[in-house]
């Protein structure tokens, strides 16, 4: 899982994935972009209109009874821009949040497809990152930066026409710097989002300190390391103070700077209005309705860098969520073999080999064969490739050669829901989700599950009990904000899952080391129970427990390298039997430790 | 996600003066900077408008009369003004910021400080969750009300204030109303963004919840693939996402409906002085110019009715974050040191447990009338069930907490007579899980003894038995161990912890022995390591590895709080009681996990060869 750089895509391509997410709500998109022509015409109207009345109103007495009309009309046009703007916006946000809801959803489903291969390489941080953060970027590209962009170069085209129509040389002579102002902006909120970075950056690194603070809280205060510690947090304290100076001073740099350019063309374009006037080239109204549009040609454009800016960063996100999609899912449901009722649970593994990037061969040469009910047994140090064995059975692994068979059919042939419709598998410590205990147990049914049924398959799991104990019984909530539950309590969760799920062949990690005694034969009668009548592959852990099983395989760097039923393996001299005989001899050694120990008193006091 | 759930459970509607006050106190503190961007925000709105004020003039002095020659001056005297403001914005944008900075490391600070004070009852009832949101994301909440909030309503303020002069001083009938729309505006705006705001909090809320479920889902992936619980839990998401898709809908048109509407209420403004202006206009009582100024100053002054409301609107949020920030500056620690306890130099000599009774929650005793008198450099383990009061006793011993009734006695002296830093400077702690902070393995055992050379860390390291390992690592000593120590496994971080305990060579050792499973020469080095941190000194180890417990003088089965029993390993075996039961029970366990699987390649590699 090595940091990798994430790949940013090139600029094309960052807009092929946005028109592709766009896709259904262009329609309404448009008419958000439209609108902001609208509420721009709007606005340049009021200032003709004013224009007007100032012109009207220079020596005419007649003029008096247009009064209302234009009070009117200026309302009229404040309604229309403001029509205009809340459609603009309503639209953009009913595109943006659409277009993010299906990226979520898309996204969420395409997660939960992914093969086990996928989500092994991929950090889940990351995954979880791209999914919310890049999404959310994604959402702003659409409903604040390219709408934004719209509407500063709507502004732009449209009050520039209406300057035009007024007169064409003091509209392209008002318009001089704004190129200038545009690169510059651009150019001034490239470096401060980087700068921004380092500032949230040092933020991070302020939360990791005091975490870690916290969390070693009995560790500071054993140590008497309190002034320490403030200290080392004191030092990046003031580098948060120190980076934070220095965005200021870029941001007290640019804004005043900014200033003075916008001023200086508008001042520019007030004397040379001014002078026109006076030289009658133009109106005393035509000059009122000019200082009032100009503005909205020059201030906007400061804007238009960091719209663009941000604009960009969400064409990254674009990307990014892009590349999860790219990822091939497992198709479920493909597969020409679709038996309708359950499988009997014969398997046949015939020179089974499988390695998992195509590298490092993990399974050579397995070949066994077990009947429908049969438990077998699979035992070998840590890495044997006893786990990866049971992985291929609902196919979350493909295996590269050799065949698997059940019920005499290739398991490629079965779709993939089917066989783990089949497939039960009980966890050593499986994952449990924050939900309410019952909800934990029927997770995996897809049918309404009866109290009495969930209930059941509690006690037949001996979790029954424990339940109750909870405040909430049943309801109670599992993880973070409910309750803890301990390792033995959390596998027998599984094993009522399993019993619910009623499967036909069962996969199970038998470890009981973390559980005391009387937990042990609580689970072990639990899962003997399971296990009647369905075909179980059981990862076993210890020798004791697995001697009455069908078929004994014990593996070894991919490779059975011994297998038969626990009288067979007991008459040949090899790994099965020289374990079984230590593991047996543990009992003896307890009464001779104990009996040695109530000596030892002796050996001290001599 | 956590931090935010408690953050919105915490808002509060409500918010009063004394808060308010506080956090103007906080910027005070820099009374220059705080007077200097106030002084140059008020500078900048006012030249504002005169900005309006010389645009009449252009009219009324140059165009209408025909004399170009007054552009000269008016112009003169407008680039001067924004030259000027542009001064003040520099210097308002620095110094608000500045003090905004200040205060937001100010108060990072005497958050964390208090936080190194506060008791371990503190943490117990206050959620992890909580404590970060305050010192990572409110003081930004705060700072930014009382610098970038006070400067937008002080702005605000005296744009409005200035135009309203300029404007009764042009023509005082059609300013009075003007101003008569402005209360309405600023109302309006509030109301709005207040709804606005809670709004927003809806989305957020239902974010977290969309994360938790991505990483539930992406964590929990394998679970979901076997159980094939793919279509529900799509079901289950996408009526999230309609949530947060009605949500955010509704926040965001909300928003867009918000300028129109004081524009539009802006507008009535604008048609009154059209209107009015227009009349006397032609009554020639008003000038061009004039009318010119009054539609200026209304359009303009639809800015700083904005920036009012949404600061208004804004306070409450940032009030309650400060209420919450003081809440923790100003909590009191439980334990603190006696006016006249004293450093006694050393803690060699016994220590007593004299009837102590302590508990978590009144009315659940944890440890009850405990009592237990260990001899100079005197080991004892202490077992029992979990829950039994073992790691209470640690506790207590450490000054953690306090007895409730009872006193504990080191050296003869009881020990709240002592200082904190006195005890927990010289005790000793291996934790369970041991604890390790970002940074190398060399400062991670250095926290043990800051001043200690580099030969006597050294030297720490091989007591301890771990240089061994530390050597093999890619850059030894220099080697980054991760936040929380997670580049190292389990076994290695235990034996940088003892290596720490070592080096700090203290007088009393309180160990909690760690049953983490790590492979069986990391167990002989860890054990190794205990043994010689354990000679000549008093020692308490909640001991569950049976060489641990047969080592110690003296062994004391704790259970529900109480001592059930206590005595040499041989003396207790006889009794054949609770120790005989757990003793079995531990060997039978011990003995088994050695023979697992996993560390059995032993045996299979004599069958190959």
């Amino acid at each position: 899982m090595a940091e990798q750089q994430p790949k940013e895509g090139t600029f094309r391509e960052r807009l092929t994935i946005l028109w592709n997410y766009s896709k259904g709500f262009r329609g309404s998109y448009l008419v958000a972009m439209v609108s902001q022509a609208g509420s721009s015409t709007a606005k340049a109207v009021t200032f003709f209109l004013l224009g007007f009345l100032v012109d009207q109103t220079v020596g005419h007495n007649t003029f008096m009874d247009f009064l209302p009309l234009l009070a009117g009309g200026i309302i009229a046009l404040a309604l229309v821009d403001g029509f205009f703007s809340f459609l603009s916006g309503r639209f953009a946000a009913k595109s943006s949040e659409n277009v993010a809801r299906r990226l979520r959803n898309t996204l969420y489903d395409h997660i939960q497809h992914l093969p086990f291969t996928y989500h092994d390489h991929m950090a889940a941080g990351e995954l979880i990152q791209r999914s919310t953060s890049d999404v959310d970027a994604v959402r702003r590209f659409f409903a604040d930066q390219a709408i934004g962009v719209v509407r500063i170069v709507m502004l732009f085209v449209v009050n520039l026409a209406a300057l035009l129509l007024l007169n064409a040389k003091l509209a392209l002579s008002s318009v001089v710097v704004v190129p200038a102002i545009v690169v510059i902006s651009v150019f001034f909120f490239r470096r401060v989002s980087k700068v921004y970075d380092d500032y949230q950056d040092q933020d991070a690194i302020l939360s990791t300190m005091l975490q870690e603070n916290l969390a070693g809280v009995r560790v500071v205060r054993a140590f008497a390391r309190q002034d320490f510690e403030s200290a080392k947090f004191e030092k990046e304290n003031t580098e948060k103070y120190r980076r934070g100076r220095i965005l200021l001073l870029m941001h007290s740099l640019f804004w005043p700077s900014s200033d003075i350019l916008c001023a200086s063309q508008v001042l520019a374009g007030f004397i040379l209005g001014a002078l026109m006037t006076i030289h009658g080239e133009i109106t005393v109204g035509q000059y009122v309705s000019y200082t009032g549009l100009v503005v909205y040609l020059i201030w906007p454009m400061r804007d238009l860098g960091r719209l663009i800016v941000h604009a960009s960063n969400g064409m990254v996100s674009a990307f990014r969520t892009g590349e999860i999609l790219r990822e091939h899912v497992e198709d479920l449901d493909a597969g020409s073999y679709r038996p309708a009722g359950p499988s009997r649970g014969e398997v046949e593994f015939r020179n089974v080999s499988f390695d998992y990037h195509g590298d490092i061969s993990v399974l050579r040469d397995i070949t066994f064969h077990c009947l429908p009910g049969q438990a077998i047994a699979l035992l070998g140090p840590t890495g044997s490739g006893k786990t990866s064995l049971v992985n291929l059975l609902p196919r979350f692994y493909e295996y590269s050669s050799g065949s698997v068979l059940l019920d005499g059919v290739e398991l490629r042939e079965y779709p993939k829901r089917y066989l783990r419709r089949q497939i039960g598998i009980v966890e050593q410590e499986p994952f449990l989700f924050s939900r309410t205990i019952r909800e934990n147990i029927v997770y995996g049914v897809e049918r309404e599950v009866p109290d009495a049924e969930v209930e059941a398959a509690a006690r037949a799991a001996a979790l029954h009990d424990v339940i109750l104990s909870f405040p909430e019984g049943y309801r109670t909530l599992v993880g973070e904000k409910g309750v803890t539950l301990s390792g033995g309590q959390r596998q027998r969760m599984a094993i009522a899952r399993a019993i619910l799920k009623d499967p036909r062949l069962l996969i199970l990690d038998d470890s009981t080391s973390s559980v005391d005694s009387e937990t042990e034969a609580e689970i072990r009668g639990a899962l003997e129970r399971l296990m009647r009548g369905r075909t179980t592959f059981i990862i076993a852990h210890r020798v004791q427990s697995v001697m009455h099983a069908d078929q004994l395989l014990v593996l070894d760097r991919g490779r059975i390298i011994q297998s038969g039923t626990h009288e067979e393996l007991m008459h040949r001299d090899g790994f099965y039997r020289r374990i079984f005989l230590l593991q047996s001899r543990i009992d003896e050694e307890v009464e001779l430790e104990t009996e040695s120990g109530e000596g030892a008193d002796a050996v001290l006091a001599s | 996600m956590a931090m935010d759930e408690w953050e919105e459970e915490d808002f509060e509607e409500s918010w009063d003066g004394q808060t308010l006050a506080r956090m103007l106190g906080l910027a005070a503190r820099k009374r220059l900077w705080m007077g200097g961007f106030l002084a140059t925000v008020t500078l900048v709105a006012v030249s504002d408008s005169v900005f309006t004020y010389l645009k009449k003039l252009v009219i009324d002095q140059a165009i209408t009369p025909g004399k170009p020659e007054s552009l000269v001056w008016i112009f003169a005297l407008f680039a001067t003004l924004s030259l000027l403001q542009a001064a003040g914005v520099f210097t308002f944008i620095y110094l608000a910021g500045l003090l905004g900075e200040q205060i937001q490391y100010d108060l990072r600070r005497s958050m964390f400080t208090k936080l190194q004070e506060l008791s371990f009852s503190y943490f117990d009832r206050t959620p992890v969750g909580w404590i970060m949101s305050r010192v990572t994301s409110d003081p930004a909440k705060v700072a930014d009300l009382v610098t970038w909030g006070l400067m937008d309503a002080t702005w605000a303020a005296m744009s409005i204030i200035s135009s309203l002069v300029f404007m009764l001083y042009l023509q005082w009938t059609l300013g009075i109303l003007v101003f008569l729309t402005i209360p309405v505006l600023v109302f309006a705006g509030a109301l709005f963004k207040q709804r606005i705001i809670r709004q927003y909090r809806q989305v957020r809320q239902i974010n977290s919840k969309i994360t938790a479920s991505f990483n539930e889902t992406i964590t929990g992936v394998r679970v979901i693939k076997a159980l094939g619980r793919e279509e529900n839990n799509l079901h289950e998401f996408q009526s999230l996402t309609d949530g947060m898709y009605a949500a955010g809908f509704r926040a965001a048109w909300l928003s867009a409906l918000f300028l129109p509407v004081v524009q539009g209420i802006g507008a009535v403004a604008l048609a009154t002085v059209a209107w009015f202006g227009g009349a006397r206009a032609m009554q020639g009582t008003i000038s061009i110019g004039t009318i010119q100024a009054f539609i200026g100053y209304v359009t303009f002054m639809l800015w700083p009715v904005q920036d009012l409301a949404r600061v208004f609107s804004e306070m409450q949020h940032a009030i309650a974050s400060a209420e919450r920030s003081f809440s923790l500056v100003d909590s009191l620690p439980e334990i603190v040191d006696r006016p006249d306890s004293a450093d006694p130099g050393t803690l060699r000599g016994e220590v007593e447990f004299d009837h102590v009774s302590f508990w978590y929650k009144e009315g659940k005793p944890v440890l009850e009338d405990f009592s237990l008198r260990v001899r100079e450099n005197e080991s004892i383990a202490l077992v029992g069930p979990t829950g039994g009061g073992k790691t209470t006793i640690a506790s207590l011993l450490c000054r953690f907490y306090e007895p409730r009734r009872g006193v504990i006695r080191i050296a003869g002296r009881d020990y709240t007579t002592l200082t904190q830093k006195a005890i927990q400077s010289r005790i000793g702690v291996v934790l369970q899980t041991p604890h390790l902070f970002s940074g190398t393995v060399r400062e991670n055992i250095r926290y043990g003894r800051l001043e200690a050379t580099e030969a006597e860390l050294e030297e720490a390291a091989r007591v301890a038995g771990a240089d061994e390992f530390i050597h093999r690592l890619e850059k030894g000593y220099d080697t980054e161990v991760g936040q929380g120590g997670n580049q190292l496994s389990t076994g290695q971080k235990q034996l940088i912890s003892l290596a720490r305990a070592v080096l700090a060579q203290p007088d009393i050792l309180v160990m909690d022995e760690a049953t983490s499973s790590v492979d069986t020469m990391t167990e002989a080095l860890i054990q190794r390591g205990m043994e010689s941190l354990m000679t000549g000194r008093v020692s308490f180890v909640i001991a569950h590895r049976l060489s641990t417990i047969r080592r110690a003088h003296r062994i004391v089965v704790v259970e529900e709080g109480r001592i059930a029993e206590i005595g040499t390993h041989a003396e207790l075996l006889r009794l054949r009681g609770k120790y005989y039961w757990l003793y079995t029970q531990q060997f039978r366990w011990e003995r088994m996990r050695e023979l697992d699987m996993g560390s059995v390649r032993g045996l299979l590699g004599a069958q190959e060869t």
